[in-house]
């Protein structure tokens, strides 16, 4: 019943060996032992376990691990490079745009995900492509800033 | 979760054998943003997942002369950012970015959208405006039936244990035409509507009179529904705000919502009829200009 798949995760190429209804969430935290990555909703609504799956986000709750078979799969683990943050971290540190850290590795990889596809967002376009990450703590306001304030990485 | 049983067929043929074999007990799994949430709660219990994903001709987005071809598998971010949708029927983009959320419209699929027979959703008003029809594909072929006829009860469709939705099919709109699709959701944006509409004029050949209405109107009963007499009530006239907003009372009454957290029955049926209002001005200022 078991299938073995293969995925590049955070750079590194691994294979697993997965039951089916094992989630892609479950496989990074509990295999891979990367925590970044958070379970919150369970339904899709909250972003907490937000991760990259060829660039693009998606709730890795309800994402089977048999279906990254092939992919390549960014957390926030792979983010930092040489121990440095990367500018979408330095920005959230900058403005403060956290209190509890739950949603924050989720929000801070969309916004990556939005900076790939959009360079220069306008502050609607921030507000759309965040509005399904949710913040308990609710610094929406600073995330925003954040956003607006990311350095570009050259 | 419950276990299942992980099956990859490489054709459209091989997966309704699967379907077949399985009698019932299989379900096919496109994006899986819905699926994987019903079997997590244990509403699904399915023996088997079909992955369609590595079908081919089941992706992409193409145009020919009877109009918009969409594959099963086109994601809800596909439409919302293909350079032909935009180009053809701007509603569909216009509409989709407003659907849940920026991950669920990675994952979840067109053809899923409609499969799931999901109540709570916005895609199928428009197709149904737009006298969309989708593509089914069983053990003896392929059938092609009106998007309106999909969906008989609340996620529940006329598809049968064996059969696959492998397209939709949009014809575009012809001359003085236009369309518009208003939602409300009463929480966040995020949210699943309260109340989705779509209204589609067409007028008569060198005058302002609406030859063709369609009224149709989403997450306010157990299948999106046309209300037909509103459609009547705007046929063969002009639009003025007193006609526009008698149609939006009509069309209220052609629902059947139920109340739940996203607003009473009542309220509802009061937000179809102001969506319905504003839905057709704005489609028939489109239908005037194009």
């Amino acid at each position: 019943m078991n299938k073995t798949i293969s995925l590049t995760v955070n750079g590194v190429e691994r294979t697993a060996e997965v039951e089916p209804r094992l989630t892609l969430l479950d496989l990074v935290r509990e295999h891979f032992g990367l925590t970044g990555a958070k379970l919150g909703c369970d339904v899709q609504v909250c972003g907490a376990c937000t991760l990259l799956v060829n660039g693009k986000p998606i709730s890795a709750c309800s994402m089977l691990a048999l279906d990254a078979d092939g992919c390549d799969v960014l957390t926030i683990e792979g983010l930092s490079k040489h121990n440095k943050l990367h500018p979408v971290q330095e920005a959230f540190v900058e403005f403060g745009a956290l209190q509890c850290g739950y949603c924050t590795s989720g929000f801070i990889l969309t916004t990556k995900a939005l900076l790939d596809e959009i360079p220069h967002p306008s502050e609607q376009q921030i507000r759309d492509y965040l509005a399904g990450n949710f913040c308990r703590c609710g610094c929406y306001q600073e995330i925003i800033q954040a956003v607006k304030n990311v350095r570009s990485e050259a | 979760m419950r276990n299942f049983e992980y099956l990859e067929p490489t054709t459209v043929a091989e997966a309704c054998a699967l379907l077949k074999q399985n009698g019932g007990e299989a379900k096919i799994f496109a994006g899986g943003a819905h699926l994987t949430i019903l079997m997590k709660q244990g509403l699904y219990q399915p023996r088997a997942l079909i992955n369609i994903k590595k079908i081919p001709g089941l992706k992409g987005i193409h145009c020919n002369d009877a109009g918009l071809s969409i594959g099963a598998l086109v994601t809800h971010r596909e439409l919302e950012t293909s350079a032909l949708v935009r180009d053809k029927l701007p509603v569909l983009c216009d509409a989709e970015r407003e659907v849940a959320n920026i991950r669920v419209r990675h994952m979840g699929t067109v053809g899923g959208n409609l499969a799931s027979g999901e109540p709570l959703t916005d895609l199928s008003q428009i197709f149904i405006a737009l006298d969309g029809r989708v593509k089914i594909a069983g053990p003896i072929g392929d059938r092609i039936v009106p998007v309106e006829e999909l969906f008989i009860d609340f996620y529940t469709t006329i598809l049968a244990d064996d059969e696959i939705i492998t397209e939709v099919m949009l014809p575009l709109l012809p001359k003085k035409s236009g369309i518009e699709y208003l939602r409300f959701s009463s929480s966040s944006v995020v949210d699943k509507p309260a109340a989705g509409v779509a209204v589609r004029l067409t007028l008569e050949p060198g005058s302002e009179i609406i030859q063709l209405a369609r009224v149709v109107l989403g997450c306010v009963g157990a299948t999106p529904v046309r209300a037909q007499k509103a459609e009547e009530s705007l046929t063969g006239r002009r639009i003025t705000l007193e006609l526009a907003a008698e149609a939006g009372k009509t069309a209220s009454q052609e629902c059947d919502p139920i109340s739940d957290l996203r607003g009473s029955a009542e309220y509802k049926r009061a937000i179809v009829g102001t969506l319905v209002k504003r839905a057709a001005i704005k489609a028939y200022e489109r239908a005037v200009r194009n």
